[in-house]
Parts: structure tokens; sequence; C-alpha cells
């Protein structure tokens, strides 16, 4: 009776709701709202995920994660330093205009110029690499030059957007900030700040990477994506039926998603590795066998599947298994309490340890069975929940070292070693949490960084993984899967490891009515 | 109304506005934590870029100068470039406050709509079947998270009946000119029924979530008054002089008794106003709150700051406005 009554109320409210259901399109509810529509001035992955459906880029990835040309044709590594990329002919802005070389030049220079930005330098000039100069070879041809061997720079340039350059001169980047005129395959219509974007199909698109099957324009006609930052709101508004997509579902709702006969989960590996950094640099961890005992101690398995619901892959080292130079041969620390406490033993420490765990405050549960774990084998953890920045602040690079142990993590969307290897495990790298120092692997790191042969430097990194893996500056973790949920609405699209919902690709003639 | 209290209200607010920028300044200076760092975690970046960007944001300066170039800068009305979307502070706060203001402008008058003839129905039937209902519900939506009880609201209309939306200010399909940026006020002023009609279902949930807790709390206050004011003489004259019961009640006894209400009326709006975050949150309203506590999380020390100043400012003025309507329902308080 009641529930009758409320939803006649309700009812009398909702009647004059606009019928908007009747073009195809796809929403998407996201953790956050885009916070520039500038491809050049922000370091922010959502903000990127969203305007990545309105700015294609030089280069992209396909659902494997492999570099692919997208508004190139082609590209070549002339020597070291050198690459030259053919440009395709034939693209066309969102204003009509036709995209040159000149607007790559523009693009990349406004990227890595100091003060480009209206006297601010862009806050991705290092996502581009040691760029030297970026000239125009002819009409179809533009040029990178580096001012030092850099092998990653393919793998980083999906991440950088094509900007038009004659817009932007006319915008300036404070107009580029809320104003959009890409070469993707949707146009932006409004965008509704804190709350929505709503884009529409570009008609004059020129059919995106053509590695990525199917080619062509977008299949759908409009996408939208809205924030909606709390978890139980976003899950109930892809119950209710209001949105398609949604991003971060949280492994708790997992089984709510499933069970609901409209939506489904979808996972995907992502790119971030966790582990806790111990700190190397100080006793007790200065002594690798009790690095090695803390990792022996760990029933990782346990943690993954009562805790993370399954939703996580286990790791013996630094890398993701789709990652270049992943080096599959490591071999896993066992987990064996007795064993954990006799290398205690042997490091001088019959009585065990006392120690703290830092983390944040939403992976308290995790951190809690760790510490416990750590606590049965003489490893006795206290656990100190903080705040990010205080925790960063705490573990710098640069700071007093103070710290025992660290769970956290690091993020490798260009899945190339030298993304993640290198920061966080290289003398003196700027997220080298553990403060590790080996002079062996940093020389591998070294050669691997001006290695053109990319067999050679894929066994270079693998060398230095297993070094880091018998040294076991961390323990090692896990890799997390990204989960999705997904409305059976929705066939054909493919969550990606690089976080992107690429609204264009994957949904060609799939999306069914509105439930 | 003397107009030089006006003038004395302004004044008031330099001092305040002094002091909330030194706390403000000096407690985000100390919050551990850096910008630059959080902005570049866990991504390519050389030393020499975070310097650069230490630079473009001011903060290699040492922290007396970057306060008195804050002071400087914000008494010609510049807040300087939020760190994160790389935009003017005041343009960003602008385009979130108006649908602060509309939630909160809703939860009032939800809050008031309820509170004050069941307050003073409280009052008349004191210690009887109503006035026990009455505190028995103050008492629950004193107590309510706005949290849970957002969330309950949500699957309970959106995801059972599917009758409300979960979340959001308007649906994408509806386009109203902004001219005030209240929703439901662009919708009727644009001759858009089928928007506002949108509008009000988007804002009907958080608006009551907001509601009920200040609900609760302005019917306690106002159940008070009323009771003290029935006691009070003149009451009992104007009985005696045989004026309607209805009357007493309505005219002569509810004015008085307003006057608690108004104060803690204007105290709440203005906590509304900076204190809905988590409201703002659940519903994803994209609202100031939200943008604040966004902005705490990655230190975005401009936005905060200016943000902070403009509810002080609020909140002085809100007081001002309480005391005005207190000249009109008690003409012997004077300014």
């Amino acid at each position: 009776m009641l529930r009758k009554a409320l939803t006649a109320t309700a009812l009398m409210i909702t009647v004059a709701l606009p019928a908007h259901l009747t073009a195809s399109e796809l929403r998407v509810g996201f953790t956050l709202d885009a916070l520039t529509l500038d491809p050049g001035n922000h370091r922010n992955r959502d903000t990127e995920t969203i305007i990545r459906n309105i700015y294609d880029g030089l280069l992209t990835r396909d659902s494997k994660m492999k570099v692919v040309p997208e508004l190139a044709e082609s590209w070549t590594q002339v020597d070291p330093v050198t690459y030259d990329f053919r440009i395709r002919s034939g693209v066309i802005f969102h204003d009509g205009s036709l995209m040159t070389a000149d607007d790559i030049v523009f693009t990349f220079e406004r990227l890595t110029k100091d003060g480009a930005l209206g006297g601010q330098t862009s806050p991705r000039k290092d996502l581009v690499g040691p760029v030297a100069s970026i000239t125009r070879v002819d009409d179809r041809t533009v040029r990178f030059t580096l001012k030092e061997p850099w092998p990653i720079l393919p793998a980083m340039l999906p991440v950088q957007e094509v900007i038009s350059k004659a817009f932007a001169e006319k915008v300036g980047s404070q107009g580029l900030a809320t104003q959009a005129n890409g070469t993707g395959p949707f146009k932006l219509v409004e965008w509704r700040k804190g709350d929505t974007v709503i884009m529409e199909r570009h008609d004059a698109y020129y059919g995106g990477a053509t590695d990525i099957s199917p080619v062509g324009k977008a299949c759908v006609d409009r996408v939208i994506f809205r924030a909606i930052p709390e978890n139980a709101s976003r899950v109930a508004a892809l119950l209710a039926g209001e949105v398609d997509i949604i991003n971060e579902l949280p492994p708790y709702d997992m089984k709510k998603v499933e069970a609901n006969g409209n939506t489904r989960v979808m996972k995907v590996n992502g790119t971030r590795t966790f582990f806790v950094a111990l700190n190397n640099g100080k006793k007790p961890f200065d002594d690798p066998r009790v690095r090695k005992a803390a990792n022996m101690a760990i029933d990782k398995a346990l943690i993954i599947d009562r805790i993370l619901l399954g939703t996580a892959a286990p790791l013996n080292g630094v890398m993701s298994p789709d990652a270049f130079g992943f080096n599959p041969d490591l071999p896993a620390y066992k987990f064996d309490v007795e064993a954990a406490k006799k290398l205690l033993a042997e490091a001088g420490y019959p009585n065990g340890v006392d120690v703290t765990l830092d983390a944040e405050g939403p992976f308290k549960d995790v951190v809690g069975a760790i510490a416990a774990m750590l606590t049965k084998a003489g490893i006795r953890a206290k656990v100190n929940v903080s705040e990010a920045s205080t925790l960063q602040a705490k573990w710098a690079a640069t700071g007093e070292k103070t710290g025992d142990m660290w769970f956290t993590s690091w993020g490798n969307g260009s899945l190339d070693p030298a993304d993640i290897f290198v920061p966080t495990l290289r003398s003196g790298g700027r997220g080298n949490r553990a403060f590790y120092s080996n002079k062996e692997v940093d020389g591998l790191l070294d050669s691997a960084n001006v290695e053109l042969d990319q067999a050679k430097r894929a066994d270079l990194y693998k060398k230095a993984q297993a070094i880091v893996n018998s040294e076991a500056p961390w323990i090692f973790m896990w890799l997390p899967q990204d989960l999705y949920g997904v409305s059976k609405r929705v066939s054909g699209w493919e969550p990606s490891a690089d976080s992107r919902i690429n609204s264009s690709r994957y949904l060609r003639e799939v999306i069914g009515p509105a439930s | 109304m003397n107009p030089l209290a006006l003038v004395g209200r302004i004044a008031q607010l330099l001092p305040v506005l002094l002091g909330v920028s030194v706390i403000v300044f000096v407690m985000m200076a100390l919050t551990p934590g850096d910008p630059v760092e959080i902005m570049l975690s866990g991504q390519q970046v050389t030393p020499e870029q975070v310097q650069a960007m230490r630079h473009d944001m001011g903060l290699d300066r040492p922290p007396l100068e970057r306060f008195a170039v804050f002071l400087g800068n914000a008494l010609t009305g510049d807040f300087g470039l939020s760190f994160f979307h790389r935009r003017p502070v005041v343009d960003v706060i602008a385009e979130r406050l108006p649908a602060t203001i509309e939630l909160t402008l809703a939860a009032l008058l939800i809050a008031i709509a309820i509170s004050i003839p069941l307050g003073v129905a409280a009052a008349v039937h004191k210690n009887r079947l109503l006035d026990r209902l009455a505190a028995v519900g103050s008492l629950f939506g004193i107590s309510l998270p706005g949290f849970w009880f957002g969330i309950i609201l949500i699957i309970l209309f959106a995801v059972h009946m599917q009758v409300l939306p979960v979340s959001g200010r308007m649906d994408y399909a509806c386009e109203v000119a902004p001219f005030t940026r209240l929703m439901t006020i662009d919708s009727l002023l644009r001759g858009r029924p089928d928007c506002l009609a949108d509008a009000l279902s988007h804002l009907i949930l958080p608006a009551l979530t907001l509601a009920l807790p200040m609900a609760a709390v302005l019917t306690r206050v106002q159940r008070a008054a009323m009771l003290e004011v029935l006691r009070s003489d003149y009451i009992v004259f104007a009985q005696a002089k045989g004026i309607s019961r209805r009357r007493v009640l309505w005219r002569h006894a509810l004015k008085n008794a307003l006057v608690p209400t108004v104060t803690v009326a204007a105290i709440e709006t203005g906590s509304l106003l900076g204190g809905n975050m988590v409201v703002e949150t659940v519903f994803g309203w994209p609202g100031l709150g939200r943008l604040v506590v966004e902005s705490i999380f990655v230190r975005n020390y401009p936005l905060v700051q200016a943000a902070v100043l403009f509810y002080a400012v609020t909140y002085v003025f809100l007081n001002f406005f309480a005391d005005l309507l207190y000249t009109m329902l008690n003409p012997r308080v004077r300014l």
C-alpha cells in the first residue's frame, strides 16, 4: 500500500519526463567529470578517457594494447633519436577544416615548449619525452628529433591528442579548456560542468585506425558521460537502466550486477602494479632475508580470493603480464610461515621484528589481512592508515626515509618497463619508494633505454626482473582487474587495459533499443 | 532599518575575511602533501618539469610571500587559476554555485514547510500523541546519516520503482538557455514544463535528504519557542479578550515564536551551502560542496581558499538577513 502510494506520488512528478531514448546512444556512468577539455592541459586519466572520444591521436592502441597508427598512416625510426610519421590525408576536424602536418607540429610544440599554454607549460610535457624538435618535412611527414634515445616514444603517443592550430589560435588556451574541435569520432555538443559531457557522432569521421576493425563512423548517434562519483549511486544508475556502462564497479557489487537480468560484469587486467614497498635503506628490511621472509609470510591467493573477490592477478615482480618484456619465468615466493620465521632468525631476529605498515584508507581491509599474516610469521606489523598525500610526503625520495613498509602501487599506462621499472626501482628513481639500489639493475635498465633492437631490449628487462625478484625489494602483490558494469543492451564492447571507453569502437550496430 | 547597520555589517566582514584567509592559508600550508606530486604521481616526469610546474603554480615562493600575493590578488577579485582545472578559480566556482544554491533553497523550503506547522502543532498538543510523534520523528531526522538515507532513497525510488532518476541535475535531452542558472526557475521562465518536471524529479531526492535533518532541528526549535510564547501574558490576554484560538496562534503567537527559528534556519542554511558535499556526492549533484572536497584532497589551494572565503561571506550575510527578518517579526528589535 505504502509502496503504491509512493509510486503514485513519484509518478506525478515524473510524468512529464522527456522521451529522449529514441536515438541510439551510449550513456556512461563515470567516476569523474573531465577537469578540462584541453588535451594538452591536464594529467588526469579520467579526463583523457572522456576527451579521447572527441580527439584522436597520432597513434593509438588496439584491444591487445599493441600500438598502431591512427592519424598517422605509418611511422619509421630513422635512427636512435629520429622518428618520421607519415600523416593520413583527408582527415577533417569537427569544424570542417582539413587536418595538415602543421596541426601535428603545432600540437606537439604546444605540449613540449615552455610557456606554450598562455605562459604556462603543459603538464604533459614529459609524456612526450626528451624532444629536441618537431618539424614538418613535407605535407604528409612530421619528424620528431629527440635529445637522447627514448624507446617508448611510440608507446607514449597514444595518450596525446591532435588539436587544430587555427582553432587553438582563435580561442586560445582558455578557450580550449571548455570548447573542442577534434578529429575524433564524436563532437562536443555540451559540457555541463561537474555533471555531463554530451557528444554526438562526427559524420565526416575518417574511420579511425585501419588496424582496428571495424573501420568507419561511430555506430551510435550520441555518447553521454555522466559523472557519478559515489560507487553505490553509480551501480544504482546501471541497475535502474539510466546508464549503459559504469567504470570502477566495486567488487562487492559484482553479484548484484550479475543477478540483475539486464546487466553484467566485465573485467580486464589493469595496468597498475600493487606492492608493499619495504624500506631497503633501514633495519630490518635492509637485509634481503627479512624481505624474502616478508614475501613468504603472505598468502596472496587467499587475499585475492577472499578480499578482492578474485579480481586481481598475482605478480612475482614489477611488470604486468601484458607488458612489453614481461618475464614469465620468475619464481613465486611460496606461502610458508615456518620458512619465513627461519629466515628471520637467520637474519638475526629470532624474536621477530616490530614494524609499521602504511596504507591509504581504501585499502584498510587488504592491509589488515597483510598485517595479520606478517605478524604470524614474526614480522609484527602495526597498520597506519593515512591519506595519500601524507604518505607520499613521508615516503618521498627526498624525504627522511623513516617508514618501514608501505602498501602502494604504480600505474603503467604505456605497458612498457621504462614507465614503471625505471621510476620505481632504478637508484634514485622518483617513485623508488623502497629506496632500492642495485648497480647491476641500474646498468640493465640504462642499456635497455637506448637499445633499439626490441628483442634485445626485452631480454635486458627480463634479466633485471630476475634480479629484482631474487632480492625482493618489495612484497610483490598483484595487478588488479578493472571492473565494469555493462548493460546487456550493449554488446560488442570490450573494456581495455588502458581504461579507455572508446565509444566508437566495438559498438557497431550493437546498441539495441533502450530498456 | 538604519542604513548605517548595513555599512557596519560590511565593515565587520573585513576582519572576518582576513581572519578566515589566514586560518585557511595556514591550515592548507600545514597539511602535508603537494599538489604537483599528487598531479604527477605515478607517471613519467622529470625534476625539471616538477620545478616548472611548481613555478607556474607559484609554489616555489616562500609561504609568506604566497599569502601576500593571494591577499593582494583577492582584493582585486582575482583568485588565481585552479591547479587542476587550469582555469580561473572564480569561473570554476561560478559554474558550480547555482546547483548548490538551488539544492539549498529547495531543502530550506521543504524543511520550513515541514517544521513550522509541525512545531506549532506539537506545542499546541503538548505531550499528546502528535507531540510524541513529532519528537520521535525529529530524533529520527537528526540521527539519520545523510549518506545512508540518500542511498536508501535511490534504491527505493530509482532502482526498485524506477520513478525518479538516480543522479544528476537535469536530463541531457533538456536544453534550457541559462538565465538564473537555477534549472527549475529557468525551465519555468523559458516555458518548458517538461524540463521543469525533469529538474524537479532530479531535485526532490537530494533536497529531501538535506531537508529532513534540518526540518528535525527546526521543529524542535519551533516547538520550544511556541511553548514559551504561549505561556506569555499577552497571549493569555488575547485569549481573554475572546480572540479566536486560530487567530491567537497564527497571528499573535507564531510571529514572535518565529524569531529563534529564523536564527537557526539562517545558520543551517549557511552550513547547507557549505556542508552538503555528502549529499552532492551521493546524488552526483554538480555543486560546490563536492568540488571543494575534491579540491581539498588534491590540495587545490587557490580553489579551497576562494571557496572558504565565499562561505564566510555567505555566513555573515545570512546572519545579517536573519537580523533583518527579526526587525520585521518584532519591531522592538533594532539593528
